[in-house]
């Protein structure tokens, strides 16, 4: 279970709060550490890429970089949405990369003494992608791992299976 | 490391490359006392600095250096090959400690000792050579300690009248140039090309302004400007890798036992930096080749009725956008059935496939992985990691390489380098609903298929689409079916539609694109290799209009395609015996056919051609004329081509505008049939040259007399005008 306990999800440590920005994908909450979050950009239609794999949500402008954006949706298993996403970018050993998402919904502070790590009863494909979760008083908050999301990483899962 | 020290490496490192380049320069005349004097100068000036700051080991091995460039300058020892050999050890000696105090701070632990021993005995040879000469002021010399030995090696050696010239003259260098960091360069290459992608959209979006449209021209030309200058910044003569193959062919000559003569052309050719550096490499592992396998030895080069010494020639020069960087030697060339054989024994190719490739082809093998055909391995090269690693180099850059072999005659590598990688001409085409960038470099040409023309234009064998481009069979790629997934597009037909041709490191094809738009200059922004993995993007830019768009990659569409790489050259070019000759002495024209007879202009004089609607033409009393844009263009039509036109619905006419002095004339013909190159014809029983007639595809073809066009009369003129 060591591979879980990445320091974004244990945040500033256990005696300390915890900030992470809470996002909807496909009507569920998930929370990413807002230490790894470069910026968020609003609303807009990334450009598609023919015959990418299927985790680019596509290309997108950010301050002259042309970033690959990748879609949560599609690493959740859930269909993509038609209509324009909110972009987070992140930043990953290799540069930034974005992160499609639903909707961006608020930044918490959470106190890091609620962090659970993945029970082991969850599937290997949510397993490779999640940190743990926050018990929260409305439920349990999800965290995205966000070096598993970058996408030379998640290409070379996809070329290795 | 402090700002002191990195200027002493930096500078160091310039004098030993001068002082490298002298001395290869020095071993052909050994006696040139302004060679001898920058040497020296080298040397003198790493001495006195080290001494200042404190670097005992570089101070005493330079030191020992100096002591015998001092001698040579004073004429008392002659440089023999031997001390040449000695002086390049020497450098070979300072550089390794100034690696060592650039990459650590330090000089390192190393022993000089040794070379500090051979460079005090290469002084006393020439005492045994010419006694009375030498022998005079050696022993008092030998008896001074060195530090009284080399006030008095400066003394004598660095003449009053010499010293303050050379003085002022790196005074000036230094004040009107500045050392600028690789990375701000870089910085500002990134942001210009920033402002060339805000430039595009700020002319788009101000098109339809005519109050914006003096500004965002202003701004336009600006940019330019501005672009060219920074891209100037990073320019670097090639003399810089060139620099260093005088040295490496000496030592290879020598360890290999081989005759060889450099000769370097070009070398103030810029390049940008980045790409120089990355064809050091290339050019470097083109001459061990060379050397290594191209030269025979200087017994089998007489038996083949060669002059023993070989000749090596490196030439660098500016075509367009793009350096053409020639290795060339005159050994023993390639021989075609060797590669064929050792093709087949690397199991690179089968047999039956060898046997089908033309010579051209086969050359090119020789650029796959895993292939040598060295037929013994030798420390220089020959470990089968060769040609593949140069072509992957150049082509990572954007470049090409070609190479042309005759058996018995030599062999020529050409390495063709792009200018800029930043920025490139490119073509916005669409496909799939979306804009995609195709870079003008692989295009050769654009042919539009109208839309009733389509089912008739697209041959097809089976599943694979063909295209007949002046006679010839193009194998076809459509953008839609590459990009969709397998089973989704249809046959691609109906619908108009453009057939770009491209030639990707020699593989032909067109690529079949929905519309296109207008040409851009566009930005290369880098695509996460998890995209490039694709094999169809060499990167992503963003255009004028603010969306982005995808590079389309030609050569990695062609390899997907499995388009295979064709000889056509030769077949355009059916003697390649002759084919130097057509591109020295022939012009290009452009053949065409006027009312059934082939006639021929001289394509430098073409202008564009344009296909107009026959009522466009007006007459000027007898004479035919077009009305272009507020100017007019009288228009030669010989073949009655008007008349002919017009007795048809709506009939056009093809005329092809042409430059005549500073005047521009029409031409009316029926078709534009080619470009081809011309051969000129002599009279026979005179050395003069026929007019008018030029041999075009072994025919004789009348080349239309533009300065015959009658010009158009003032008063004819005024009358239009009225």
């Amino acid at each position: 279970m060591t591979d879980t306990m990445h320091p974004g999800g244990q945040g500033k440590g256990t005696a300390d709060c915890v900030e992470v920005c809470a996002v909807e994908v496909g009507g569920a909450r998930f929370g990413i550490p807002i230490a790894h979050i470069v910026e968020i950009l609003g609303l807009m239609s990334p450009q598609p890429v023919p015959r990418s794999p299927d985790f680019v949500g596509g290309l997108v402008h950010y301050r002259g970089d042309v970033l690959t954006a990748v879609s949560a949706r599609q690493l959740l298993g859930m269909p993509p949405l038609r209509v324009p996403h909110a972009v987070l970018v992140l930043e990953g050993p290799a540069g930034c990369f974005g992160v499609q998402v639903d909707v961006v919904k608020e930044v918490l502070m959470i106190p890091g003494s609620a962090f659970e790590p993945n029970p082991c009863t969850l599937e290997d494909r949510h397993k490779s992608l999640f940190a743990g979760a926050y018990k929260l008083g409305d439920g349990l908050l999800v965290m995205l791992d966000p070096a598993r999301l970058d996408p030379i990483l998640l290409a070379g899962h996809a070329t290795a299976a | 490391m402090d700002e002191l020290t990195r200027e002493f490496v930096i500078e160091s490192q310039e004098g030993l490359d001068r002082m490298e380049r002298c001395l290869t320069e020095l071993e052909e005349r050994p006696g040139e006392m302004a060679l001898l004097a920058e040497i020296f100068r080298s040397v003198h000036t790493i001495k006195g600095t080290t001494g200042f700051l404190g670097y005992k080991r570089l101070e005493k091995l330079a030191h020992a250096g100096e002591n015998l460039l001092g001698l040579l300058r004073e004429g008392k020892l002659e440089a023999t090959a031997a001390i040449i050999t000695g002086l390049l050890q020497l450098l070979d000696g300072l550089r390794l400690i100034l690696q060592s105090i650039d990459e650590t701070g330090s000089e390192g632990g190393g022993e000089d000792g040794a070379l500090i021993a051979l460079l005090e005995g290469l002084q006393t040879p020439v005492a045994a050579a010419s006694p009375l000469a030498a022998s005079a002021p050696r022993p008092e010399e030998m008896e001074a300690g060195p530090d009284e030995r080399a006030a008095l090696v400066e003394k004598v050696s660095v003449p009053e009248r010499e010293a303050p010239r050379a003085r002022s003259g790196t005074s000036t260098a230094a004040e009107s140039s500045l050392r600028v960091d690789v990375t701000l360069l870089n910085r500002m290459m990134n942001l210009v090309g920033e402002l060339v992608l805000t430039r595009n959209q700020v002319l788009q979006a101000t098109a339809l302004d005519p109050k914006m449209t003096m500004l965002s021209r202003r701004l336009d030309m600006v940019t330019a400007d501005l672009r060219e200058a920074v891209m100037r910044a990073r320019m670097q003569p090639v003399s810089h890798v060139f620099s260093k193959m005088p040295r490496m062919v000496r030592d290879l000559s020598q360890a290999l036992d081989k005759r060889v003569r450099l000769e370097m052309e070009g070398q103030e050719t810029e390049l940008d930096k980045s790409l120089l550096e990355a064809i050091k490499d290339p050019l470097i592992h083109a001459v061990r080749n060379a050397m290594d396998h191209g030269f025979e030895t200087p017994e089998a080069r007489r038996a083949a009725g060669k002059e023993a010494e070989g000749t090596l020639r490196l030439r660098a020069v500016q075509e367009g956008s793009h350096v053409i960087v020639d290795v060339s030697d005159d050994g023993a060339g390639i021989s075609v059935e060797k590669v064929r054989a050792k093709a087949i024994e690397r199991g690179l190719i089968t047999a039956e496939h060898a046997a089908q490739l033309s010579e051209r082809e086969l050359l090119q093998l020789i650029f796959l992985p895993g292939f040598s055909t060295a037929s013994s391995i030798t420390n220089v090269s020959g470990r089968g990691v060769g040609m593949d690693v140069v072509r992957t180099n150049v082509e990572k850059i954007g470049g090409k390489v070609e190479i042309e072999s005759k058996a018995g005659r030599g062999t020529t590598l050409r390495l063709r380098i792009p200018l800029t990688l930043a920025i490139i001409p490119a073509l916005i085409v669409r496909g799939v609903g979306q804009s995609f960038a195709l870079p003008q470099g692989p295009l050769s040409e654009l042919v539009h298929v109208l839309p009733e023309e389509t089912k008739g234009a697209i041959e097809w064998i089976e599943n694979a689409p063909l295209f007949r481009l002046r006679g010839q069979l193009l194998p076809l790629v459509f953008l839609e079916r590459l990009l969709l997934p397998a089973g989704a597009a249809g046959r691609g037909e109906g619908g108009e539609c453009f057939i770009a041709v491209l030639d990707a490191d020699g593989r032909n094809y067109g690529l079949v694109v929905d519309g296109l738009a207008d040409p851009e200059e566009i930005v290369v922004k880098p695509l996460s290799p998890a995209l490039k993995e694709i094999g169809l993007y060499s990167g992503a830019t963003v255009l004028g209009n603010g969306d982005l768009a995808l590079i389309l990659d030609p050569g990695a569409i062609a390899v997907r395609a499995g388009i295979a790489l064709s000889g056509e050259d030769e077949r355009m070019h059916p003697e390649a015996e002759a084919e130097p000759d057509l591109r020295n002495t022939g012009l290009e024209y452009l053949l065409v056919e006027v009312a059934g007879r082939q006639a021929a202009v001289p394509l430098c004089d073409v202008l564009r051609i344009e296909q107009v609607p026959v009522e466009r033409v007006e007459y000027l009393g007898q004479r035919p004329v077009l009305h272009f844009e507020g100017e007019l263009l009288p228009v030669e039509d010989a073949g009655n081509l008007l008349a002919e036109a017009r007795s048809r619905p709506q009939g056009r006419l093809v005329v092809v505008v042409c430059r005549d002095g500073n005047r521009q004339v029409g031409v009316a013909v029926s078709h534009v049939l080619d470009v081809t190159a011309g051969r000129e014809l002599m009279e026979a029983g005179t050395s003069q040259q026929a007019d008018g007639v030029t041999l075009l595809k072994e025919r004789v073809t009348e080349v239309v007399q533009l300065g015959a066009v009658a010009p158009l009369q003032a008063e004819s003129l005024a009358e239009v005008a009225g």
